[in-house]
Parts: structure tokens; sequence; C-alpha cells
């Protein structure tokens, strides 16, 4: 009985993507897909049994028990706490009069946060939603994207202590009812586009190509979609480059098939390639074929990966630096939060890494440190988004402490390096 | 495939019950009565003897502490619950969560059927249910305490899982029984409940 649903399952599959193969746009059938069996063969990955998704708490911690000490970064950078008391702290984005609207998973929450010059005011400003991690802001709107709900909230700005009843977009926009892998990133593009992921539900399995295991792009009032990635198992970052205009983003690799890969992934939708396939559930990585869900050739027609961002890491939020308060080796590199390793022994992530890209493709290194004790396995720290002020300097959400942190960089006064040359 | 249990009914009825009982109760009462409020349902000893009533006993406190804000901040929709917790400062949660992790669990007096906890065993393994739950079902930090546990009550929350109905709760569990038969359900709940 089972063998014969995969198969059913696994031909719609095959038939769906011959319908909709790499470079079309075309809009997807109507209706939510398949409900997929998850193929993981957790008895392969010889892994420790005792691995286990990591505690967030619905609290945040005190001020004086945030770990800020902890934090490294290059010569010339400085870290501070910028905001606190917003507990499970993630997405960010600013509203035109300078609030910073906060989205939230587990907890339900979207904050608004109000600068006072030296301190931030927190205030829960919708609560009771599922997993709203999904935010954007455009002509005093802002735009609330939950698992299971799409609203938007005008003139939010003058409204803060009464946002009042919502536009409801839900039908407009017709995402899929699972729920895993589907708290939504979205942003709005170069293009004026919102563009919206919805993940593949299960750890490894046939997907609905048509459905899941996507990137797509809406008019902002929900009409007009079309994909713009597909085999996407779980992004929840992505940026445009500020050059090319061209959108990259992170993509979480699967769990329970070894300590060390595959790993997960960096992209880039070249130009002209919208509705290119990035290979998941058959492909991963620079080219891994998946243990549990196999094809012939399964990397064929498959785009691979800019860079790898490492086993397990979790790398969520991406952002292009268009700032003036960084060096000028920074302009145009994208900083990538990463959230952390669960499904790792040795714990990797907790950070966040710069990527530079030239082309299609990009170098990772570590910019944000220090969170990660790799002696004890512990970590103090979860990354999760990262957010360019206007002044230049970017703040670093972090989910487990419920705190933004403030990265400024200072030049080194130029008499002390006229000294040293000397 | 929509989905309803002949009994889907009872916890609505008990939660409305109960919040009507606290209705007349001022938010300002010590913790203490809060405590005799939730013994109500879920049992003076945090064992319960009610029907698709949670037993607090020695879950986790992150467990219980996580599940009360949910509760209170309405993002897990369980009739009467946000009711009984409104207006509770997030110490007083705590403070629930430290009294009701601090009792000695016991099991039920639901039968459980041998051939049903011989099934979920051969379940238990490749879903690695141990790898959260723990080998001895015991629960850890956000993850709750299986052993002894009601089986009605495990049986109605793996089917919210599988349904897609359990909101608040990390997709991960929903992810584990996708697509699962009634019949596995039971199996696996009869053996975490006998642990």
């Amino acid at each position: 009985m089972r063998n014969l649903t995969l198969k059913t399952l696994a031909v719609a599959a095959a038939a769906a993507a011959l319908a909709f193969g790499s470079g079309s746009l075309k809009a997807q059938p109507k209706g939510n897909g398949t409900s997929p069996i998850d193929r993981t063969d957790r008895s392969k990955s010889k892994q420790s049994l005792n691995l286990k998704g990591n505690p967030q708490p619905a609290t945040a911690t005190p001020l004086e028990k945030i770990p800020l000490d902890r934090i490294k970064l290059p010569p010339g950078f400085k870290a501070e706490i910028w905001s606190h008391g917003h507990a499970a702290a993630r997405t960010m984005v600013m509203g035109s009069k300078g609030t910073m609207f906060m989205g939230t998973r587990v907890i339900g929450r979207v904050y608004a946060i109000t600068d006072r010059g030296d301190k931030r005011e927190v205030k829960v400003l919708l609560q009771g939603l599922t997993q709203p991690n999904g935010l954007a802001f455009r002509d005093g709107s802002l735009y609330v994207f939950a698992i299971n709900r799409v609203l938007r909230y005008d003139n939010i700005e003058d409204n803060l202590d009464n946002p009042g009843e919502p536009v409801e977009l839900t039908k407009a926009y017709d995402l899929p009812d699972t729920i895993h892998h589907n708290w939504k990133y979205v942003a709005f593009g170069p293009d004026g586009k919102m563009y919206v992921q919805v993940g593949a539900n299960c750890n490894i399995c046939e997907i609905n190509p048509g459905v899941h295991g996507q990137i797509r792009r809406y008019n902002a009032d929900g009409t007009g979609m079309e994909i713009v990635a597909r085999g996407v198992r779980n992004t929840v970052g992505f940026d445009w480059h500020p050059v090319t205009k061209e959108l990259w983003f992170t993509d979480n690799g699967r769990d329970w098939a070894g300590n060390d890969g595959p790993e997960d992934e960096l992209n880039r939708v070249a130009r002209g390639q919208e509705g290119a396939n990035y290979g998941f559930p058959y492909c991963h990585a620079n080219g891994i074929a998946d243990p549990d869900s196999r094809r012939p050739n399964p990397c064929a027609g498959v785009v691979m990966p800019a860079a790898l961002t490492g086993p397990h890491s979790a790398g969520l939020g991406i952002m292009f630096y268009t700032g003036n308060m960084f060096p000028q080796s920074y302009r145009n590199v994208a900083f990538i939060a990463r959230h952390g390793s669960w499904n790792r022994e040795n714990r990797f992530g907790y950070d966040v890494a710069v990527a530079r890209t030239n082309g299609g493709r990009a170098t990772i290194e570590p910019f944000m440190t220090g969170m990660l004790d790799s002696e004890k396995n512990e970590f103090h720290s979860r990354p999760s988004y990262v957010f360019q002020m206007a002044d230049g300097s970017i703040l670093v959400s972090d989910e487990l402490h419920g705190a933004t942190y403030r990265i400024s960089y200072t030049a080194p006064a130029t008499a002390a390096v006229t000294k040293k040359k000397r | 495939m929509p989905y309803v249990t002949a009994d889907w009914w009872r916890p609505l009825a008990l939660g409305l019950a109960a919040a009507a009982l606290c209705a007349s109760v001022s938010s300002a009462q010590p913790v203490a009565e809060r405590i005799r409020q939730c013994g109500a349902c879920h049992g003076e000893d945090g064992n319960s003897r009610m029907p698709n009533i949670p037993s607090l006993a020695r879950q986790p406190e992150f467990y219980l502490t996580n599940q009360l804000f949910l509760f209170r901040e309405g993002v897990r929709d369980v009739a009467g619950m946000s009711e009984l917790l409104k207006g509770l400062k997030d110490d007083d949660l705590v403070a629930l969560a430290k009294h009701f992790a601090a009792l000695e669990p016991r099991a039920s007096d639901e039968p459980t059927d041998p051939a049903l906890v011989k099934r979920g065993a051969s379940l238990i393994e490749p879903l690695r249910c141990a790898s959260c739950h723990l080998p001895s079902f015991a629960g850890q930090d956000q993850m709750p305490r299986l052993a002894k546990q009601r089986v009605d009550y495990l049986i109605h929350s793996l089917k919210e899982f599988r349904d897609n109905k359990r909101t608040g709760a990390d997709t991960l569990m929903s992810n584990v029984v996708i697509g699962r038969s009634d019949d596995d359900l039971a199996a696996l709940a009869h053996y975490a409940a006998s642990r």
C-alpha cells in the first residue's frame, strides 16, 4: 500500500517537473499539492541518537545576563546592545518613520521598536499569530506573513497602540496550508514584487515541485504569481546584489545524512534564469546525490551553489552591505547570520559570516564570532537576521536572548598609524 | 481529509467550564490559588483523571513555561486556557511551571493495549522519538514527558500534529507524524504512555 502511494507520488512529481520545467515562470496549478511522507532513513545516518532541536525560551534574557563580552569582531568593529526585552527576536524591517518591526516564530508576536535616542522602547504590536516570521514594509503598510495568513496593516506607524483590523490577503496569495518549513521569509524586490518562500514541508521527501520548495514573487496584492526558484529545501533569507540586482538566497540543507553534510548553500538566481532548479530533493550542495530520495542523474540541470556555508550551520538572514561606515572592502559584501546547528554532534555556526561575491561564485569568511564554545560544545547566541541602519552600522538579531546587537566601525586614528610606520 | 474525533468536544467543554469557574476571580490572586484552579482539571497532584486533559506532573519546567506563554498569548489555542492565564505575569507562569515540574508522575487508570504497545515499540526506532523525548520518554527542555501521560491526550495531540491543527509547536512534530494512520498514532500513544 505504502509503496504504491510513494510510486504514485513520484510519478505525479515527475509529471509536474516536466510540466513546470526549469526556466518556466508559469503559475502553479491550484490546490495545496501532495502530503509527502518523509523519506528520512535515520538508521543510515550514523549520527548520534541524542541530537535534538535547540531549546528556544519564550522569555527574553535580562540585560545584565546577555553575554555581549563573548562577541569577537575584526579590528575597528564594536558590538553593543541596541535593543532587548523582545523575546524570540528574528526578522527586522523598518518603517519609513523609523519604527523597527520585528517578527518571531514560536512566540507568535510582532514587535514594534521605537528609537528614543539613548534607549529603545519595545511594544508587542501583534500576538497570537502562527509564526509571523515574514515582514515587509511599503507605502506606510506593514505586510505580515504568518504560516497560515497574509495580513496588511495600513498606516501602521500612526497606529502603533491600536493597529486595528488588517486587510486580509490570505486568499489572494493562496499559499499552501502545510506548516513544516513554511514559516515565511518575504521581501520586496527591486522590481517592486513581493518575494515569498515556500519551503519543502519535510526533511527529505518527494515534493510537488509545482507547490513546494520554491521562491515565488507576486504583485503586492497577491496577484500575478511567478516561480523564481525551484528545488529549494528551505530558504528563510534572501537579498538582491546592489549592483547586478540579482537575487541571492541562503538554503538550509537536509538533516540526518551525516554530521558533515550535505552543507548548507548560498545561491544566486542569475539574470534570465528565473525558475531554475536548485536540486531538492535529489541533489544537494556541490552535487551530492541524496541517499534516501534517489533518481538517475540526480544533479542534471541543477544550478550549483555560489558557495557552501557549512554543515548544518543554518544560514538564515542575508544582507548586502551598501553603507558608508564600514571600510570600503565591505561594500556590496553579503552578511549572513548563521543560526547554528542542531543535527551535528560538534556544534557549528552561531555566528555572522561575510560572503564576498564574484560573478556567480562567493567566498565565505568569519565576521562576528565567539558565541560558540567549541571546547564545551555549547552555544551562547542564535544570530538570526541582519539589518543595515541609516548610519551604516548593522543590527544582528539574537533569537536566543531576545536582543539586537549594533555593530559599528571606527577607523584607527591616522596619527597612530603614522607612528606605527615610523 | 477532514478529521473529527468522537470526543473532540470534551476539552472544549471542560475548558469553557474551567474558564467560567475562574471568570469571577481577580487576576491579582496569589500563585497558590492558581495552582488550585489548575488542579481542578489536571489533578491536584498533577496527574489528570479527566479524559483528554494532560497530566503535568514532572513535565520539564522549560516545556511547561513555554506552553503557559503560548496559552496566555493565544498562540496555542485550547478553549479556556487563555482565559485562565489572562493577566498572569511572566514570573507567575514560571512559578506555575516549577510547581508542576516537581510533582511525582503516576500512570492513569486507562487500559493500555499490549498489542498496540508492541506495535508502537517497532515505530519508535525509525521515527527517533527518543532523540528528543529521551529513551525514558521523560522529556527534556522544550520536549514534553510522554511516559505516564494519558493515552487519550497523547492520541489527541498526535492527531493535532498530523492534521496541522496544533499551533505554537515546533513544526518538527508535524513532519514526524505526517501521513501516519490513526492506528499508528494509537500505537505510539500506547507505547509512550506505558513507559
